[in-house]
């Protein structure tokens, strides 16, 4: 089996063989394309396909899903209540563990620094679309045994046993909402830095959101620091880990301000990419209205 | 020492001042035993002839390749110089195998034969309608009465003169961008094809020893690279002797890597490629073919100018 050349280098082998490649030998595959329906000359004026007269030729049909005059099938059957709304509920692509540990192995994601949707969406791996009513990243337990990083990730849903494999490694995970506008600046930052408008100021979960992102056991952003030590303790005993002792880290301490959009970056400010500069703002009213923080709010 | 031979050698011979030799492949260690026992390293002149200022045997010089492919073998090249009219070898290089052996896809370079020809194109027929013809709007005569055929205006298209009915209309641009995954193809694919047809030389640099065209014409019919040559180097500021050997000829040819092309490749017989000129290309397609993300941005009309400054396909 001296001979197994490779479809690579048989074209080789044989291109060498062959008279120079010039712009007057190389041509395109051969396609045979679409044929004209209209003929030409003295059968220019004939049918074309279409049949004589009517629905077919003028293209005048009936609306979708009419049944020449029955009741149509989508009103015939009833309705279905819990579709109600379902182009107004808010998706999150889900992302797995394996995923995200398999992004980290490749260095697609550097797990020195903390995580978030930005990072996320910055490795291509990963997509959403604000548009869809994607509200952003549900992280799911596939690969829970894979898992082996320690990471300080922030998603905008995770299941309980995602939130369990995390922390068994001694990682820190946050979830968090974001409204669209700030999605938008996260799942694009050098598209939404190009339009030289301030980062926004995150606005707060809406009603039927805030149970879930107050609550400690989805370690909710808007939750009592210390119930979330409560329940860590709790999902470590549920799941059967000792939680890890882990050496102090700045990187695992990391949290974003509820109004915070970008680490490092507050809200008000504007970053131009091509001066290099960031610009902050000076005047008290719009230096007031982005300071106004969470806590003088409850006040 | 040449300063083309030094900067060559700093690319690619570790330690040019220290006795140890370079790191190569196994398989061509005998080539090298015999020139290290032949000339005696020491100093500058290492690996030099004494005064001739060019390397006394063929040399193998190491590349480092980046996202090298597990599967196929890299390419090898000798790599030559233009300082004397005979074809003394400097070396041999190692060529990236997904850049000059990949599939030659003809059909890619084709398209990107043809979207050259296209793109700048621009359609400059034009011809009046009936509405810019020069004259009166008024009815001819009346509708009914005179025996004559009904008319209601002197320059409809049925009229001597007249307007013309579905003529073209005014400039039109045949401006379309190419997928970026088929550009990148075409210049591999047209890579493969020269180096495969023996059509493709890689030198040290364009360093020539005089502006004379007649040297450059001797060189090249010595070495037989046929009719029309195209010298390409990595940036567009070259040694002034090429620019002025090969300005009075038409076939020869000089180009930056920025602007090399498949039509200009495909045009010239012979590619000749500095070894600059390799590594920029080498980088360039493969940054592209290991990309993350989509490989196609949004081309539009306007933006062409910025992606000529920015990046080269």
């Amino acid at each position: 089996m001296a001979n197994m050349w490779s479809g690579v280098e048989k074209a080789i082998r044989m291109i060498k063989k062959m008279p120079r490649v010039q712009i007057t030998n190389v041509k395109d595959n051969t396609s045979k394309g679409r044929k004209s329906k209209m003929r030409r000359g003295q059968h220019g004026g004939d049918k074309c396909g279409r049949g004589n007269k009517g629905q077919g030729q003028r293209n005048n049909r009936p609306r979708l899903g009419f049944e020449g005059g029955n009741s149509p099938f989508y009103l015939r059957i009833p309705k279905e209540p819990y579709y109600k709304g379902h182009f107004l509920k808010k998706e999150y692509p889900p992302f797995s563990l394996l995923q995200l540990q398999r992004a980290i192995d490749l260095y697609r994601i550097d797990d020195s620094q903390p995580i978030d949707l930005a990072v996320l969406c910055n490795t291509k791996l990963y997509q959403m679309d604000v548009d869809l009513r994607h509200y952003g990243v549900h992280l799911t337990e596939e690969g829970f045994d894979l898992f082996q990083a320690q990471i300080n990730i922030e998603v905008q849903w995770a299941s309980e046993a995602a939130i369990a494999a995390v922390e068994s490694r001694g990682g820190v995970i946050t979830t968090r909402f974001y409204d669209p506008e700030s999605l938008r600046a996260l799942v694009n930052p050098v598209t939404f830095f190009k339009r030289g408008v301030p980062i926004p100021r995150c606005k707060l979960p809406p009603m039927e959101l805030l149970d879930y992102y107050s609550d400690p056991k989805n370690r909710g952003y808007l939750s009592d620091p210390d119930l979330i030590k409560k329940e860590r303790f709790e999902l470590s005993q549920k799941y059967g880990y000792s939680l890890p002792e882990v050496p102090y880290n700045e990187m695992l301490l990391l949290r974003k301000d509820p109004r915070q959009v970008f680490y490092g970056l507050q809200p008000g400010w504007v970053v131009n990419l091509r001066d290099r500069v960031i610009l902050k703002p000076k005047d008290p009213e719009i230096k007031q209205y982005y300071e106004d923080r969470l806590e003088a709010k409850s006040v | 020492m040449l300063p083309s031979v030094n900067r060559l050698l700093s690319l690619f011979v570790r330690d040019i001042g220290n006795t140890t030799r370079p790191h190569i492949p196994l398989r061509f260690s005998r080539t090298l035993s015999t020139l290290n026992q032949e000339s005696q390293p020491a100093g500058d002149n290492v690996l030099g002839e004494e005064g001739t200022g060019r390397l006394s045997l063929p040399l193998m010089t190491e590349r480092e390749i980046k996202h090298p492919n597990p599967y196929i073998k890299p390419r090898l090249a000798w790599l030559e110089t233009l300082g004397q009219i005979e074809n003394k070898k400097l070396g041999i290089i190692n060529l990236h195998p997904d850049i000059f052996a990949t599939f030659p896809r003809l059909d890619i370079i084709h398209n990107n034969v043809l979207w050259q020809q296209t793109y700048r194109r621009i359609d400059y027929a034009t011809t009046k309608t009936r509405a810019e013809v020069q004259g009166s709007k008024k009815k001819p005569w009346p509708q009914k009465g005179q025996n004559k055929a009904r008319h209601g205006h002197r320059r409809s298209p049925l009229w001597k003169g007249g307007g013309v009915a579905k003529g073209p209309r005014g400039p039109r641009s045949y401006f379309f961008m190419l997928p970026t995954g088929k550009r990148v193809m075409g210049l591999r694919a047209t890579l493969t094809c020269k180096y495969a047809q023996d059509n493709l030389h890689i030198v040290d640099s364009l360093d020539i020893p005089q502006d004379d065209p007649e040297y450059l014409q001797e060189l090249i019919e010595h070495r037989n690279w046929g009719l029309s040559v195209l010298f390409v180097d990595d940036d567009d500021i070259m040694p002034e002797n090429i620019i002025l050997a090969t300005d009075p000829i038409g076939h020869f040819n000089v180009m930056p890597v920025y602007g090399l092309n498949v039509y200009s490749m495909l045009k010239h017989e012979t590619l000749v490629l500095t070894l600059r000129a390799v590594e920029k290309i080498e980088e360039r397609l493969l940054h592209f073919m290991h990309k993350p993300g989509p490989l196609n941005q949004k081309w539009q009309a306007g933006n062409v100018g910025s992606f000529r400054r920015k990046s080269w396909v």
